[in-house]
């Protein structure tokens, strides 16, 4: 067995560096004129704008051998139904994994846009599947729905969909969908179904991934807690009969040296505001339990980012640096694919790797880490000298 | 008011022939060689049918069209997917994409126009039906009662819109419901989808009244599309909102008057369809392309003839005309290239009067 590594889509801009967040491509950050005409920002005039420049991070990362990319929606981010549908005739092998959460659609709506999708791509597009935060964000997305009834949901719509795929009519009677004689039309059911990447850390998250999913997605969490949480789901899944892979979601730092790569983090670190610094892991009001488990971690006091460091290689600051997930890996080329090859040896059969900026690091990543990574074959890898 | 014609993507398959199944070209349907065993076939399994709709799209920008609808439909491919997917390839062209409020989410709906619209320079517009009848619905996943059909599109469209204009936006109804909602930043204002409707029932036009922004009559004769015009206009003046007319038909135009009527005549034989033609008007025939089109009404005549029939919609208040006709790809070139010429030409010198 082989692993399958992804990069990431930022879908909401990206600073030129982890040092600074100035000169900053896409439209979200202020007095960026001077990028604006070249499409690296938006453009007013309907000329380049920042789907163009998603399109070559996703050229560079089919290039550069990534299997395809995350395309993380947010609150504040571009959505990745439309930016999957608008590259899919520019990409040949880049495949989309779409995060979106179950309760937003209806399933029957779900099924079409993904078997045409599907029909867009030749069969690139797959799901990562959320089910929401809870707290005020899940009310800014319109859902009022308590945390485990997110999940049991979740699991109704797959239900749904894995019943429509099969091509007969299907009928379905659940707490929160029902349908009566449904149908995918005979040219798309013949797609393949989407390969499904789960996320969610709380009882209720496995339950439902158990059922479902090819994938258990978890953020980077310290080595032996990660290992515990992949034991656990795959226990979970084998009881149903079911097998699982496990993938993570991290990002890196890769430089020729150790000490380049943390002099990238340190100076992104001593850019930062004292408040920024007061205020990370303070959390936002959401019941989600992976982000609970991200931020247990947090020190009380953090005077450098040393003290975010909690195992060799592994820092808890990205949040910091650029919003989203905060651990990640720091090191040289042999130190990152060794601490991913590490990941594998406890259950990892995947990764969505990022780093920013992610059109050049995809270069970069693929050409200096990539090849150093051994997965999951026993055959020594060949190890770049100097 | 500027006239805009938009064509058509045929979203679960084409036909030139009335006695033909739909045909999606481009797609293999089976393995087998579809020529002769003495005969090459390059293409393998190389492309389907959305290269085919891609290059529609294209066709009908290049023709001269305005926009182009991508109806919904359960036997075909999906329309936002499809939205997206010719987004790029094409320029100008403003995508009218066709769906039920029973989609999912109105926030959802809103925050993924919000980055069609920034991809696209803001050519993403909205057609939202009613739907078939309660069994239809429920095919759909859809158990929504025939009494609220029209009350979800009116909420659907109130918190799309509220979320697109507004920060922050709260609403509570029956069918959705936000708090604290909108969009910061660059995802703040961006441009409303506007919203098409149709249909003739006195709950329809009510619907229009209230929220869209262009409602669609199917083609009738003048003098019943002013009555109809007349009808929706009392509803707007209570609301106090203005809705644009829009109108949908199919449209067989050729050299001379006579070819298009052996034409469909044709293919209303091909069809077998028998008894006497539904003709509102000699040259407006109902139910002739229906099972293809979509469209109720066909205007059959010559180039001149039916440029002139459009001018008369145009000059009884319609603003969007949405046309269709077999093949999709070969008509979008003709009618661009014959009749829409031949009506701008009529129309333009009076729009700039009026400016």
């Amino acid at each position: 067995m082989t692993i399958d590594i992804f990069w990431r889509i930022p879908t909401h801009g990206e600073p030129s560096s982890h040092r600074s967040k100035t000169p900053h491509r896409g439209d979200w950050f202020p007095g960026n004129d001077r990028l604006r005409e070249r499409g690296l920002v938006g453009s007013d005039e309907g000329e380049f704008n920042y789907i163009d420049y998603l399109a070559e991070i996703a050229h560079a990362a089919e290039i550069s051998g990534f299997q395809g990319g995350l395309i993380p929606s947010f609150p504040m981010t571009d959505e990745p139904w439309i930016i999957s549908a608008a590259l899919a005739r520019e990409t040949e092998t880049f495949r989309f994994m779409i995060p979106f959460q179950p309760g937003f659609l209806n399933p029957v709506t779900a099924a079409r846009m993904t078997a045409t999708l599907q029909r867009a791509t030749g069969g690139r597009a797959l799901y990562n599947v959320i089910t929401g935060g809870g707290g005020p964000a899940q009310l800014w997305w319109g859902d009022s729905t308590g945390h485990d009834d997110r999940y049991g949901r979740t699991t109704e719509f797959l239900d749904i969909l894995q019943g429509l795929w099969k091509g007969e009519p299907f009928s379905y009677q659940g707490k929160f969908y029902q349908v009566d004689n449904a149908r995918l039309a005979e040219a798309l059911s013949k797609e393949d179904y989407p390969e499904i990447y789960f996320s969610g850390s709380s009882d209720a998250a496995l339950a439902s991934a158990s059922k479902h999913a090819n994938y258990y997605l978890s953020w980077l969490e310290p080595f032996d807690q990660l290992r515990q949480k992949f034991d656990r789901v795959k226990e979970k899944t084998h009881l149903l009969g079911r097998k699982i892979k496990c993938a993570v979601r991290v990002d890196i730092v890769a430089r020729p040296t150790e000490e380049e790569a943390w002099d990238e983090v340190r100076l992104g670190f001593e850019a930062l505001s004292k408040e920024a610094i007061q205020n990370f892991g303070r959390g936002d009001g959401g019941d989600s339990a992976g982000a609970a488990r991200q931020w247990g971690n947090r020190p009380e006091t953090i005077n450098s980012y040393k003290d975010l460091i909690f195992e060799p290689n592994v820092w808890s600051g990205f949040n910091l640096l650029r919003g989203g997930q905060t651990n990640g890996i720091v090191g040289s080329y042999e130190q990152v694919a060794e601490r991913l090859d590490q990941l594998v040896q406890l259950g990892a059969d995947a990764f969505i790797l990022a780093s920013t900026p992610h059109l050049e690091e995809a270069y970069r990543v693929g050409e200096e880490v990539l090849p150093l990574v051994r997965g999951s074959t026993s055959a020594p890898a060949l190890r770049a000298v100097g | 008011m500027t006239i805009e014609f938009i064509w058509q993507l045929p979203t679960s398959g084409d036909s030139r022939y009335g006695n033909a199944d739909k045909l999606r070209r481009g797609e293999r349907t089976s393995a087998e060689h579809p020529y002769s065993p003495g005969v090459t076939d390059p293409r393998g399994t190389s492309f389907n049918y959305l290269d085919h709709l891609h290059e529609i799209a294209r066709a009908s920008e290049l023709a001269g069209f305005d926009g182009i609808r991508i109806p919904e439909d359960a036997e075909g491919d999906d329309p936002w997917i499809l939205a997206g997917y010719i987004s790029r390839g094409t320029r100008h062209l403003k995508i009218l994409t066709e769906f039920e409020a029973s989609w999912g989410s109105a926030v959802y709906a809103a925050k993924n126009a919000v980055s069609f619209q920034r991809f696209t320079g803001g050519r993403f517009a909205w057609q939202i039906k009613t739907g078939g009848d309660a069994q239809q619905r429920r095919t759909q996943g859809d158990f929504v009662k025939d009494s609220d059909v029209h009350q979800r599109i009116e909420e659907f469209v109130t918190v799309a819109r509220g979320v697109l204009t507004q920060s922050p936006y709260s609403f509570k109804g029956r069918f959705f419901e936000v708090l604290n909602g909108g969009f910061q930043g660059p995802l703040g204002g961006q441009v409303v989808p506007p919203v098409y409707l149709s249909g003739n029932t006195e709950a329809d036009l009510s619907l229009s009244a209230s929220v869209a922004d262009i409602h669609i009559f199917d083609a009738v004769t003048v003098a019943k599309l002013k009555e109809q015009i007349a009808s929706l206009k009392s509803k707007t003046d209570d609301t106090k909102r203005k809705v644009a007319i829009g109108l949908r038909l199919d449209i067989i135009a050729r050299e001379t008057e006579q070819e298009a009527f052996r034409d469909a005549t044709r293919y209303r034989n091909q069809t077998r369809q028998t008894g006497s033609v539904d003709a509102l008007e000699e040259h407006l025939w109902g139910g002739l392309t229906t099972h293809v089109t979509g469209a109720n009404v066909t205007l059959i005549g010559s180039y001149q003839q039916v440029s002139a029939a459009l001018i008369a919609y145009a000059e009884a208040g319609v603003t969007s005309f949405l046309l269709s006709a077999t093949p999709h790809f070969e008509e979008a070139y003709r009618i661009g290239e014959h009749v829409l010429p031949l009506v701008h030409e009529h129309l333009q010198p009076q729009q700039r009067r009026a400016a």
